[in-house]
């Protein structure tokens, strides 16, 4: 909260609330930084948890204590943050379960991305009928909320990691697609572009050297929204019970199964949905703050 | 403005025929043959082919396919499998659970929403509004709506004995006597059952609406800032307009076309939602009513459930693209 606290102390003597807020560079500079350092520490400091989970952990995540069934946090000094009803150390669970949130988080908005970019840069560049059949296509698809898609998937297949990215990768790829396409039209109108065609550069080339580097920034900054839009998605299917069966954690199923014990321990649900909503806030600070800068025009939407 | 009408219409219809498709083909997919689920493992093998042929599962894929979209037109959606009641009859039972939810969360989402965001955007410059209406935007958008509702189960029901824990009073009475009249002759009574089901119906829509809000409050920031930010906006301003008159006068009416966008939008995240929200309140509705079925492997019932949704989304964005031309004179279609 250091920020805020920077920004608005001048801000307090100044007669009116219209004003314009005082332009120190310092002030500026972490006005304008400190949300997306705030959200790379969050999300490095995920991913570092996920990468070393087995070394971070203090428990395993799948040993169950006889002696401390239902603990509440520090009621036994090595569960800090109590244990679930088969004994088992609700830290380490939710440690091994930010592997799931992450792989399918990050997995799945590959995923749509490999398969949506070169479907709507095609889209764009081409035109004509090509164009007309990819639209109807990614229309289709959007006509399902993004959990509505992953949850139709995901029930079709069967609940495995593979599927879970495959799921929600698809509902994220229409996304993707009309992105990548309202890119590639502003971009196709360009004299660079034209410049490409008359060296002679073929549809193809491009599309490939020279729509999609100039896309590029663009797509990641959104994808970067999309990994806390998948990390959410995979949470949801899980606490519907339709993600990766338990004995494996991940947060949606610790949350799905605390729920029968919210009367006598809230702290099993109060902490994996903690999880859940820090690493979604991660991914969104960093994703809105990359957007800000790329064009400056949109700050704050 | 008809020939748009048509021309929009015309567009809807297939979109509607591939999504259904995508349902039909997806319950297909899904493992286990129905006629076991619903009779168990210990069926005879001539009761299961007896129960594949009254199911009509023994003819080819394309007939039945067929057959699905022409009675899905028609609301039949077949039987469910494990009560035995028609589809359309448990749809429109769940219906009025759902769409209370829909609208009391949508109200929610407004009343905190779009204020939110206006403010926010007209006094952007100055952080101490702007920054915690930011954060709770963003803490909005990253909290998942299943964990609020725990919370506040585990606050308002479980510590304080606030609201009811689970259910979602009852509906059905309330529209029963509206129907027979009872209201009327019973006003005690009904206003009992009316205070019961808000009183059931608080905490669900107040989860699903704060989790829209921080959505409806971020689309209605951007609107503001879109319009605040038009040549006509300075002009009026120019020719000596008091602040309160710019806004409303002049920005709220144009922001009016962005925020039906946000309406067609919302009702299909407030409609996902509803999944999640009637199932962490043990509510009724269509969504529960989608949850279970899936977890029974309940197809008929699924696939109705998932189709009515569609269909609801479809029909909303149609009916929000055609407001425009109402809202926006400037809008034209040719």
């Amino acid at each position: 909260m250091a920020i805020v606290r920077d920004a608005t102390a001048p801000e307090l003597t100044a007669a009116g609330a219209f004003q314009e807020a005082p332009s120190r560079p310092l002030g500026r500079a972490l006005r304008r930084y400190a949300p997306i350092g705030i959200g790379v520490v969050m999300a490095l400091a995920m991913i570092v948890i996920a990468a070393g989970a087995p070394l971070i952990a203090p428990l395993s995540p799948s040993a169950q204590f006889a002696d401390a069934v239902l603990k509440g946090p520090g009621a036994v000094e090595r569960h800090a943050l109590g244990t679930d009803e088969f004994g088992r150390d609700l830290l380490s669970r939710i440690i091994w379960g930010a592997r799931v949130s992450l792989q399918v988080g990050l997995a799945s908005v590959i995923f749509g991305f490999a398969l949506g970019v070169p479907l709507g840069i095609v889209a764009g560049v081409h035109g004509g009928r090509i164009e007309t059949c990819i639209m109807r296509g990614a229309d289709m698809l959007m006509a399902f909320p993004t959990l509505l898609l992953a949850l139709i998937i995901v029930t079709a297949l069967g609940g495995t990691l593979p599927n879970e990215i495959l799921a929600i990768g698809v509902a994220l790829t229409p996304n993707f697609v009309r992105l990548a396409r309202g890119l590639a039209l502003t971009i196709r109108e360009q004299d660079y572009i034209m410049a490409a065609r008359a060296l002679g550069s073929g549809q193809l080339r491009v599309m490939a050297r020279h729509v999609f580097p100039n896309a590029l920034y663009a797509l990641v900054v959104v994808a970067t929204l999309y990994i806390a839009t998948a990390i959410r998605t995979e949470a949801t299917l899980s606490f519907l019970g339709l993600g990766i069966p338990p004995p494996t954690p991940s947060w949606g199923n610790i949350l799905s199964e605390g729920r029968q014990y919210i009367k006598c321990c809230p702290w099993i649900t109060t902490f994996s949905g903690l999880a859940i909503m820090l690493a979604v806030l991660a991914f969104n600070l960093v994703g809105d703050a990359l957007r800000d800068l790329l064009d400056p025009r949109l700050r704050g939407e | 403005m008809f020939q748009y009408v048509l021309r929009r219409l015309l567009v809807a219809v297939p979109m509607l025929l591939g999504a259904m498709s995508i349902v039909f083909f997806a319950m297909r997919v899904l493992p286990g043959d129905p006629c076991v689920a619903m009779m168990g493992d210990q069926a005879t093998t001539e009761a299961l082919a007896d129960c594949t042929k009254n199911l009509g599962l023994n003819r080819p894929l394309a007939i039945q396919y067929v057959d699905y979209l022409w009675r899905s037109v028609q609301f039949d959606f077949g039987s469910s499998l494990r009560q035995g009641y028609p589809v359309s009859e448990y749809i429109a039972r769940m219906f009025p659970h759902t769409l209370l939810l829909v609208m009391a969360s949508a109200i929610v989402a407004a009343l905190v929403g779009i204020p939110v965001g206006i403010v926010s955007a007209l006094k952007r410059r100055n952080p101490l509004i702007d920054y915690p209406l930011r954060i709770f935007a963003l803490l909005g958008l990253s909290m998942p709506v299943f964990w609020l509702g725990i919370l506040l189960l585990i606050g308002f029901s479980l510590h304080l004995n606030l609201f009811p824990l689970i259910g979602g009073g009852d509906l059905d009475g309330v529209i029963h006597m509206i129907r027979t009249g009872d209201l009327f002759s019973n006003p005690a009574d009904f206003l009992a059952a009316v205070g019961d089901v808000l009183h059931h119906l608080a905490l669900p829509a107040f989860a699903l609406g704060f989790t829209l809000a921080a959505t409806v409050s971020r689309l209605s920031r951007s609107a503001m800032l879109e319009v605040i930010s038009q040549d006509y906006i300075r002009t009026a301003r120019a020719k000596g307009r008091g602040e309160w008159a710019v806004v409303y006068k002049h920005a709220l009416r144009n922001m009016m076309v962005p925020l039906l966008t946000i309406i067609g939008l919302f009702v299909a995240i407030a409609l996902t939602g509803t999944v999640l929200t009637e199932t962490v309140f043990t509510r009724p509705g269509l969504g529960k009513m989608l949850v279970d079925a899936i977890g029974a492997r309940d197809y008929p019932l699924a696939q109705g459930a998932i189709t009515v949704f569609t269909m609801i989304i479809i029909t909303v964005n149609l009916v929000v693209d055609m407001l425009y031309v109402v809202v926006d004179p400037r809008v034209t279609y040719k």
